[in-house]
């Protein structure tokens, strides 16, 4: 036998030898009943203290909530509208009104909506996860401290909003009762606008300003990023502003 | 003489004689030659009618460029067999060849023509066994010939060829076998008990045995005609004059270089008897120099003629050589790997022969099988019949035959040979090379051949034409060129491409989708920057696009020949699997069906492959952005080795990145992963062999989590452990009580896939059990090939257990801040396992198959073309029970570019299907092929609209220039993968396509050679919809049928 068939043959026989003993014995094992986590029913988190898996956690393209051993959502089928499929159920507004409200479901709704994000990417998904990040914030802040960290992490989810999904809008439903077929009236409201206005007023959620001081800072950060704000009025229900994207020359 | 025979006839008469005898001749109105061997004290002769004969022969087939040993020219008109006799016969009568011997049996009234219209005798030479043969109906490809039944059916079909021929005008003698004695691989326990020394010769003994009682039988039939056998040089000769004893002459193949050395004596001392070589001579090809050698040839083509005329009666030596036959006429094209390269003349050296010094070289082979003619393989000529190219030995052997051994003394005749002008023969043969070269590819850069299409196509829907008559009608032209091109720019590389260029493009979708589609015209709909803000369509625009995509490279190959490695560049060219290599788990997929991957304009397979030659020998490396259709960019090494008789086998695939777009455009991409095998394959007795396999797959899985549903019904969070990467596999084959059996048993954990399931007859087996190579099973196999007469049955069946049962729809839910988390089918893209393909099964397989020749087998791959029986057919059916869910399966959604789940799996239910494939050779010209398919069966991805109940009915006709094929199918999903994968049927489709085909451009011997040649013809597809049909054609009911009909016209050049 010449050189390189010495080698690669002897090594080829160890492997060989490893390979099959390996084999063989994987042969006489399978996945037993009483393996793994019983995850039948989990408690959700009540706790509004949140450790980032990662540096870019629940914003867009970053997906390793998938992967973090505290996302209780990790298995759980979240259903998102269909356009090719219209008649499919859709559950992920239920099972989000079906959280806790509150600061005690802040944490279990930064995950629910970051995992409905990185399964499928969308403005929607992007901007409730900001909020929940948001709201994370808020719970977990107070005049004498704040959390730098979620607050940091609530900024890059709202301009994921503005830098990914700027075009996409948030459809509601109301009014059912005003409406002359008795049926709920859906209406879209641009993300853009939304991500704005949450970080501009505290007024629609109440939550404290992840950018603290004077709201002519939230203009003045919406302007590094991209963008010029203007706000609403409140003769118009705030509904009225407007994001451009700040073109180049 | 036979020659004055012939030419003592006026032109006329013979004619006449030749048109009488193909008429009416049969041996009773027929006169046979008496040929005799005779012996006096100066040595032997043979005479013919009396008149001495001294052997002037050439070993003669023929086999036009992309045929193999399949090819039957006698299967043809009379009317081309004429033409290449013609042609052939007399450049080999201008060489003054006397007889030829020929590997395939010649039909005795072709014998006669040849004789007495070329003057040229024939060896009738059955191969006895040689390469296999059909005992009691089954087809045994190593002969035994201890075997007693073995031995009488040789015996009493040698005896008929015998009686067949015996009368027959231009017979020179009977021949049988083909260097038997190098084939004596049959085992048996009595032997194997033997030393291994003996066991040889003990097989040996059965073959001259054999030899003598067969030659025996047909002298008592056949008083005219001498008797010999042809072995390999002279092996076993004290066995031939111990066994042998009614033989004639001492028929040999020697490859002994410019000398047969010491065989005139040896055959002398121990056989006394005369000697006619059946092959010797030497190929034109220099190996070492890498280039041909037509002056090496000639050399040693004269040293042996002039050796053989030494040894002729009366010049003083044993005095026993009566001639031989030159191995070969011409070059045959298939000799290296036989069914491959087919149009491609291999300069691959595939044995060692030291005594051809010219070329030789320690360690290297010399020998280039497709490089042994005298004559080179040429271009067809006006009467289709591929030409000759004579070669420098052509010359020089016209003159040495012209010399008469017997009339001349030993040294008058030395002189002649030794004086000829071999300057001149060499300048003959260059020119001709010259010209040759010209003609074809050698050149640095050659435009070889192209192909024109064009094409009008009629399309209408049901709603349309209904409210608009013919206005509704949509037509279109589309036109096409294929360009072929061919490099060499030196000896060690050549290869190929081809361009194709695009004018319109016809509008065939839905009903067809063919190569081309990728200059279709491209509508953009954008908006004017200024204008975006949300909820304004104000700023949209329209563009068509139509000059898209108009010149692409189609394909490319080129292979570089070193010392070391050979190396092969290819892109869109078929390649083949290396299941035949070791690869038992299938980890490099064949992708041959190039038309189809145009139908999606892909460009699979491409990559590298690296070789090794000499030291590194059994070392193969490949790599490629797509190595097969669907495979991400990876690299493969593979490493064959053998230890203690054991042949084993290492292959390891590591994905390099993700493929970024679906292979066939809905077939979704796999996740970036690696394997491992490694396999061994051994006899361990007498037909009986064992394969043994393991894996480990997929080891970037192992931590990935998972869910499941538990015994109890809990839902379990579970991951991939190390064990869940490993596998191991093994088959058993084995003879039982005359049957092929073999059984089989696979273990995989949860994420140990391979690749591609080798079936038994691999693409064409018609078997319907569900093979999978994706892990996650415990899977066993069994079969039975059972042989009657020309019928064989072959039961088959399946067993497949998972390790992980497919996940049901459970749906979550939130309750007082609990989380229901539920379940739904994995897919393979966000769980590291899915059960689909692999899903539990209980299969149970019958077929029933009928073929009278088996040297045209039934499920070869392109039996289509080259089955030769009058009738042969196979029926069948499967029937499997898929007792549990699968997963949910994942298609490419080009809109996203990404893989989609359709979100749900399929059901637990039993499916089925029978079929059936029939082909009828009725006459020359002439052959029906049909497939019938009946079937209950789910689709492979959507389940929406359920398990179809579908018929099919395919049909092929070729009455000489004339092609029609079509097909019928009732609740049958479409043409393309897609159709099944997102369970698109329709209530009924018809397909009828009519072709002229106009000849020229090379055989049609397969898919792409008949779908490139110069034709024309019309096809329509009509078909009718329902809610299972694709939305765009139903639309909603408002459509009932739809059709497509498309003229064309194909010209090849």
């Amino acid at each position: 036998m010449n050189k390189i068939n010495r080698i690669v043959g002897s090594g080829c026989l160890r492997a060989t030898g490893a390979l099959l003993a390996a084999a063989l014995l994987a042969a006489c094992s399978s996945p037993s009943g009483d393996e793994g986590q019983v995850i039948t029913q989990l408690e959700l988190p009540t706790d509004v203290v949140l450790d980032l898996a990662c540096e870019n956690v629940g914003v867009h393209p970053e997906t390793c909530v998938l992967a973090d051993p505290a996302n209780p959502f990790v298995t759980t089928t979240i259903t998102e509208f269909n356009i090719n499929d219209p008649d499919a159920p859709v559950n992920k507004f239920d099972l989000a009104a079906a959280l806790p409200p509150g600061p005690t479901g802040a944490k279990a709704r930064f995950y629910f909506w970051a995992t409905a994000l990185a399964r499928f990417p969308s403005g929607e998904n992007q901007f409730f996860t900001a909020q929940a990040l948001h709201e994370l914030f808020d719970a977990n802040s107070n005049a004498i401290s704040e959390d730098e960290l979620v607050r940091a992490q609530a900024l890059k989810a709202y301009r994921s909003v503005l830098d990914n999904f700027f075009g996409s809008v948030v459809v509601f439903e109301c009014c059912a009762d005003l409406s002359p077929d008795g049926q709920p009236v859906a209406f879209p409201v641009a993300l853009n606008v939304l991500t704005a206005d949450s970080l501009h007023r505290t007024e629609r959620s109440n939550f404290r300003r992840l950018i603290a001081g004077d709201p002519l800072l939230v203009l003045e950060q919406l302007l590094q990023w991209g963008y010029r704000y203007t706000p609403g009025t409140p003769e118009n229900n705030f509904d009225d502003g407007v994001v451009e994207i700040i073109q180049g020359p | 003489m036979t020659r004055a025979f012939i030419t003592g006839k006026t032109r006329l008469m013979r004619a006449l004689l030749v048109g009488w005898a193909l008429c009416f001749g049969s041996p009773a109105f027929s006169q046979a030659d008496k040929v005799d061997v005779v012996q006096d004290a100066m040595g032997w002769k043979l005479q013919v009618n009396g008149e001495d004969f001294f052997v002037k022969g050439v070993v003669w087939g023929y086999s036009p460029r992309g045929q193999n040993y399949t090819y039957n020219l006698w299967g043809e008109s009379d009317d081309f067999i004429r033409k290449v006799l013609d042609y052939e016969f007399g450049l080999m009568k201008a060489m003054n060849v006397n007889a030829i011997r020929s590997f395939s049996m010649i039909p005795p009234r072709w014998i006669t023509y040849i004789y007495r219209e070329h003057g040229i005798m024939t060896v009738v030479n059955p191969l006895m066994g040689r390469y296999g043969y059909n005992v009691g109906g089954k087809w045994i490809p190593e002969t035994d010939y201890s075997d007693l039944r073995t031995r009488e059916t040789l015996k009493r079909d040698m005896a008929e060829i015998v009686r067949e021929y015996k009368d027959v005008p231009g017979v020179l003698m009977f021949a049988f076998g083909n260097e038997n004695n190098y084939g004596l691989s049959w085992s048996s326990f009595e032997i194997e008990n033997l030393p291994e020394g003996e066991q040889q010769a003990a097989k040996a003994k059965y073959l001259y045995t054999l030899f003598n009682e067969v030659v025996r039988d047909g002298k008592a039939i056949d008083k005219n005609h001498p008797f010999t056998i042809v072995n390999g040089d002279i092996q076993y000769i004290d066995l031939i004059a111990r066994h042998c004893p009614d033989i004639d002459i001492l028929g040999s193949n020697v490859y002994r270089g410019p000398s047969f050395t010491n065989l005139w004596s040896e055959v002398k001392a121990k056989l006394d008897l005369p000697v006619l070589f059946f092959e010797f001579g030497s190929d034109a090809f220099n190996a070492r120099e890498f280039r041909e050698d037509q002056r090496a040839q000639a050399m040693v083509l004269q040293a042996q003629w002039q050796e053989m005329y030494d040894k002729a009666r009366g010049n003083g030596a044993e005095g026993n050589a009566i001639g031989g036959f030159v191995f070969e006429w011409r070059d045959e094209w298939w000799k290296y790997l036989q069914t491959e390269n087919l149009d491609v003349h291999d300069k691959n050296a595939s044995w060692s022969n030291q005594a051809y010094l010219f070329d030789w070289a320690k360690g290297q082979n010399n020998m280039n099988e497709e490089w042994f003619g005298i004559t080179a393989l040429g271009l067809p000529n006006a009467d289709g019949v591929y030409t000759a190219r004579p070669r420098m030995a052509y010359d020089l052997l016209a003159e040495v035959f012209e010399i008469d051994p017997y009339a001349n003394g030993k040294r008058p005749t030395q002189a002649r040979v030794e004086g000829m002008n071999l300057e001149l023969f060499e300048l003959r043969g260059d020119v001709r090379q010259l010209k040759a070269q010209l003609a074809e590819t050698q050149s640095k850069l050659q435009l070889t051949g192209g192909e024109f299409r064009g094409e009008m196509a009629l399309r209408g829907l049901d709603q349309e034409l209904e409210e608009d008559g013919e206005r509704a009608l949509e037509f279109s032209d589309g036109q096409m060129l294929f360009l072929d091109f061919a490099f060499e720019p030196n000896q060690n590389l050549s290869g190929q491409f081809s361009v194709n260029l695009l004018a319109n493009v016809a509008n065939k979708r839905p009903f067809e989708f063919t190569y081309g589609d990728r200059g279709r015209p491209i509508i953009v709909t954008g908006r004017d920057a200024e204008n975006v803000t949300p909820g304004n369509n104000a700023g949209n625009q329209t563009l068509t696009i139509r000059d898209n995509e108009r010149v692409e490279i189609y394909d490319f190959n080129a292979k570089y020949q070193g010392e070391l490695f050979d190396v092969e560049a290819f892109y869109h060219t078929p390649r083949f699997h290396w299941g035949y290599e070791g690869d038992q788990f299938g980890l490099l997929r064949e992708t041959t069906d190039i038309p189809s991957i145009d139908v999606f304009n892909g460009k699979a397979p491409e990559g590298i492959e690296f070789v090794g030659k000499g030291r590194f020998k059994g070392l193969t490396f490949l790599a490629g952005p797509e190595v097969y259709w669907g495979a991400n960019p990876k690299a493969i090494v593979k490493y064959d080795f053998s230890l203690r008789g054991i042949d084993l086998t290492f292959i390891h695939s590591e994905d390099l990145a993700r493929l970024d777009d679906g292979a066939n455009a809905t077939q979704s991409t796999e996740r970036q992963t690696r394997q491992t095998t490694l396999t061994a394959e051994t006899n361990i007795a007498k037909g009986v062999k064992l394969e043994l396999g393991g894996i480990m797959a997929a080891t970037e899985k192992v931590d990935e989590t998972y869910d499941r549903v538990g015994n109890n019904g809990d839902i379990i969070l579970d991951q991939i452990d190390f064990e869940d990467t490993l596998g191991f596999k093994a088959k058993l084959s084995f003879p039982l009580l005359g049957t092929q059996s073999y059984v089989s048993v696979h273990h995989a954990g949860l994420v140990a896939d391979g690749g591609q399931h080798h079936k038994v007859y691999g693409v064409t087996d018609p078997s319907r059990l569900p093979y999978s190579g994706d892990g996650n099973k415990r899977e066993v196999e069994a079969g039975m090939r059972l042989f009657f007469g020309d019928f064989m049955l072959f039961p088959r069946a399946l067993y497949r257990d998972n390790l992980v049962d497919a996940n049901p729809n459970i749906p979550p839910g939130i309750n007082n801040g609990v989380l229901s988390p539920g379940t739904n089918p994995r897919d393979r893209d966000t769980d590291p396992f899915a059960v689909l393909g692999n899903r539990e099964a209980r299969a149970g397989e019958l077929y029933l198959t009928y073929d009278p020749t088996p040297e045209t087998p039934f499920y070869d791959w392109d039996n289509e073309w080259r089955e030769n029986a009058g009738f042969a057919f196979d029926i069948g059916g499967t029937y499997t029970e898929f007792p549990t869910i699968t997963d949910a399966h994942l298609f490419f959604n080009e809109a996203s570019n990404s893989n989609a789940s359709f979100g749900r799996g399929l059901p637990a239910e039993d499916v089925w299907a029978v079929s059936s494939r029939m082909a009828f050779n009725p006459g020359p010209g002439a052959k029906y092929i049909t497939r019938i398919v009946r079937g209950f069966d789910q689709p492979t991805g959507e389940p929406n609209g359920g398990t179809r109940d579908y018929f099919e009915l395919h049909g092929k006709a070729v009455l000489g220039r004339h092609l029609i094929t079509g097909y019928f199918k009732q609740d049958a999903w479409g043409d393309q993968d897609f159709y099944r994968q997102f369970n698109i049927t329709y209530p009924e489709q018809y397909k009828l396509d009519y072709a002229y085909l106009l000849g020229g451009g090379g055989p049609i011997s397969d898919r792409v050679s008949e779908t490139r040649a110069s034709k024309i013809g019309i096809r329509t597809i009509y078909r009718t919809y329902d809610e299972n049909s694709l939305p765009e054609e139903f639309q909603g009911g408002v459509n009932d049928f739809g059709f497509l009909t498309v003229a064309y016209f194909n010209y090849r050049f």
